[in-house]
């Protein structure tokens, strides 16, 4: 049903879009009543059926649109709103669609309605219908999907994007987009990224936290590098082909680490280092000298010779 | 005769595996009394046992040699059986019979000072300690004896390696007055006078039940060392001292605790005038050369002292304040105190002035980040062993009796559940 071709556009996302999609999904996923049971029913084998329902409650799809611009070839998605899904019908509200369209065209006047956006693992048939119901206020829509379900070994954004292709038999052809952000929006998704939970407000939580995501994010550009250099060592050896256009990129990239490379941040980098492991020394030495007066109070219990009178008040 | 070359065939066969070795052991205990009866013809039986591979039955024998008063000429010749002995033993077996080998090193000990070559016992010491020591933290009772060894040899450098090791275990809690004595001497002949009066206050608070004389002692030379090392010395002791100590102590080391306080008033004069009065009482605690050093080091604390009032001045000046002689003599104090870091100055050669500058020391470096991160591994084990030092201490029968005996009878948690005395 998919295939890789293009049509020759190119596709641009802002990743306002996707943290909007995947709140929409959030939000409906947690007001579901009652919430989904464990995973060990829907580990059991059951017919295709009872499978599936249970999948629908665990995955629930929800649906809207996606605005932007298309300017020549290149589409660029900016924002998105959340629509209702009728399932009687098998569309969505026609209405309160171009209600909206109304209210977002005053506010941005350039934006139009690209498409729609689902949840989902893949593309299905039904949407068909959806895509169709479309093509009349954007003759060829796009379908923006994005997979909930939280795999730890995929490595990319799990969104696709697809457009319609193909007469009279219209399929969905999967096409290769690219993020696209501008510095506002970069410093604004980031912040409600990292959102953290309300009740643990303390600032040690919190510092823990943020030095786990800063801990992670070392290690990943780590981890990185250390692939560049290890092919980077193959190439010296003659194992893999000189490519010269990637040592262009390899060079021009290794430029830019470290950020800063003068005399007077290392002293103050040197500085600021000293202190924190001077606070984490002192630390220490306060938990070790706590161990040591517990231990001390229970050495006098135990082996003072003069015995203690009193003891414990009554609790009353 | 017949019962010696039994014993020694025994040895021979029963020495390979440590199932043989325990059975070894318990023929050997039957057979030490008459080990030792027929000590003085266990020497030619010696030969025959291999130390190496013997090392147990071999440690018999030899205890049982050595157990008789010794003569010079014999002595010689134990001090080379014992050293080879100490080298090639396997350490698995003696620790079997640590007592046997405590009194074959400490004999060992005694012959090498009969034979006045301390110097021939201080390298086979140190390897008995190691082969004794069950981890680096033991303290056994050959470490006195070697520390005691290496002063008489003067080789202060490889007492001083035993000494850096923290002690958390101990045999003998006697062992540890001689001990921490004999490693604050060593301490002081290196110059380490931090060290060494760690090692002293250790002995002078250490839990005494009447008069020690190594605490008498210790006492005398801790209040030198804190003369030398701080410029003061405070003549109560900790609480933690024993009572013993809190009231004897001072008053068995009555011209100590004068010089101290003559000390204290900074004046050069009175001091030397004090020490050549009690020169002799000193010369008999052998501790003139260390109060020598007292008088010396009354200079650099004045001169320490001057630089937290001036910041420049010139060393005439300097002379007349801290009562020097000339200028020479004090341009030479406090270029030698700036070569050992205890100040920071600068000498203007030209005008004579001295000018007193801060400690330039910005702690950014990469050094600085080294040395407190491995004082932080440095506490991260010693806080996990107090954790379970302290866990130990909860499981104590001790303490969980009087821990349960003070809880008041009227607590509404615990009116049923606990009981008063733990039965144990």
């Amino acid at each position: 049903m998919t295939s890789s071709s293009s049509s020759g556009l190119t596709f641009k996302l802002h990743p306002l879009v996707i943290v909007n999609i995947s709140d929409h999904y959030t939000r409906v996923k947690s007001q579901m009543n009652p919430p989904p049971t464990s995973t060990s029913t829907s580990g059991t084998v059951n017919n295709n059926n009872s499978n599936g329902v249970e999948l629908h409650q665990q995955f629930p799809r929800v649906y809207g649109c996606v605005i932007g611009v298309q300017r020549g070839r290149t589409v660029e998605i900016f924002n998105s709103f959340e629509l209702l899904y009728d399932p009687s019908s098998h569309s969505l509200d026609r209405s309160f669609l171009e209600k909206k369209q109304e209210l977002y065209k005053k506010v941005f006047p350039h934006f139009y309605i690209l498409g729609w956006y689902s949840t989902g693992s893949d593309a299905e048939e039904s949407d068909m219908h959806i895509h169709k119901a479309l093509m009349d206020i954007n003759e060829s829509p796009l379908y923006v999907l994005l997979n909930p379900a939280i795999n730890h070994a995929q490595k990319d954004l799990p969104v696709t994007i697809y457009e319609s292709d193909g007469i009279p038999q219209l399929i969905f052809v999967r096409s290769s987009y690219t993020i696209e952000t501008v510095e506002a929006e970069r410093i604004s998704v980031d912040h409600v990224a990292h959102l953290k939970p309300s009740d643990g407000g303390s600032a040690a939580t919190q510092l823990a936290a943020h030095l786990t995501g800063i801990h992670s994010a070392i290690k990943m550009l780590n981890s990185r590098i250390r692939v560049l250099h290890h092919y980077l060592v193959g190439m010296q050896k003659g194992d893999i082909p000189c490519e010269n256009s990637l040592l262009r990129q390899v060079s021009s990239l290794l430029r830019r680490l470290p950020a800063i490379e003068s005399e007077k941040f290392q002293d103050d980098f040197l500085m600021e280092y000293n202190d924190t492991v001077l606070i984490t020394y002192l630390a220490m030495f306060t938990n070790c000298s706590s161990t040591m007066n517990e231990l001390v109070d229970k050495f006098n219990t135990a082996y003072d010779r003069h015995s203690r009178r009193g003891g414990r008040t009554a609790f009353i | 005769m017949n019962t010696l070359e039994g014993l020694v065939t025994q040895i021979q066969g029963l020495s390979s595996t440590a199932s043989d070795v325990s059975s070894l052991q318990n023929f050997l205990k039957k057979a030490d009394d008459s080990l030792h009866a027929e000590s003085t013809r266990l020497l030619a039986f010696l030969d025959q046992l291999d130390p190496s591979k013997h090392s147990l039955g071999y440690l018999y024998f030899l205890e049982a040699c050595t157990a008789g008063p010794v003569t010079k000429e014999q002595a010689s010749s134990f001090v080379l059986i014992i050293s080879r002995f100490i080298s090639s033993c396997v350490a698995e077996q003696i620790r079997l019979a640590p007592d046997k080998f405590t009194s074959v090193c400490k004999r060992f000990k005694d012959q090498v000072l009969l034979l006045e070559e301390p110097l021939r016992g201080v390298a086979p010491l140190l390897t008995a300690i190691r082969k004794l020591q069950s981890s680096t933290e033991h303290l056994t009772t050959l470490h006195p004896a070697f520390l005691l060894l290496c002063l008489l040899a003067k080789c202060y450098k490889t007492g001083l390696s035993i000494l850096e090791e923290d002690i958390l275990e101990v045999d003998q809690p006697r062992e540890l007055f001689l001990y921490c004595y004999y490693g604050g001497m060593i301490c002081i002949g290196q110059k380490r006078f931090q060290k060494a009066l760690e090692l002293l206050h250790n002995v002078v608070t250490a839990p005494m039940s009447t008069d020690n004389a190594i605490a008498v002692e210790a006492y005398k030379k801790y209040i030198l060392v804190s003369l030398i090392h701080h410029g003061q010395f405070s003549t109560s002791l900790p609480k933690y001292a024993s009572t013993v100590a809190q009231r004897n102590l001072k008053n068995l080391c009555q011209p100590y605790v004068e010089l101290a306080n003559s000390y204290s008033d900074g004046k050069i004069a009175d001091l030397e005038t004090f020490v050549q009065a009690n020169k002799e009482k000193f010369e008999n605690d052998s501790n003139l050369g260390l109060v020598k050093q007292v008088v010396s080091s009354m200079y650099k604390h004045n001169i320490q002292r001057l630089t937290q009032t001036y910041l420049t001045l010139s060393l005439q000046d300097i002379a007349n304040i801290v009562q020097l002689t000339s200028l020479k003599e004090a341009e030479m104090h406090v270029l030698q105190m700036i070569q050992d870091g205890e100040i920071y100055a600068m000498i203007n050669q030209k005008d004579g002035m001295v000018r007193f500058l801060e400690d330039h020391e910005q702690y950014k470096t990469c050094e600085m980040i080294d040395c407190i991160d491995s004082s932080i591994q440095r506490l991260m084990t010693l806080s996990k062993k107090l954790t379970v030092m302290d866990e130990l201490m909860s499981c104590d029968p001790l303490y969980l009796a009087k821990a349960g005996r003070e809880r008041h009878r009227y607590d509404f948690e615990d009116l049923d559940n606990v009981p008063q005395r733990f039965n144990i």
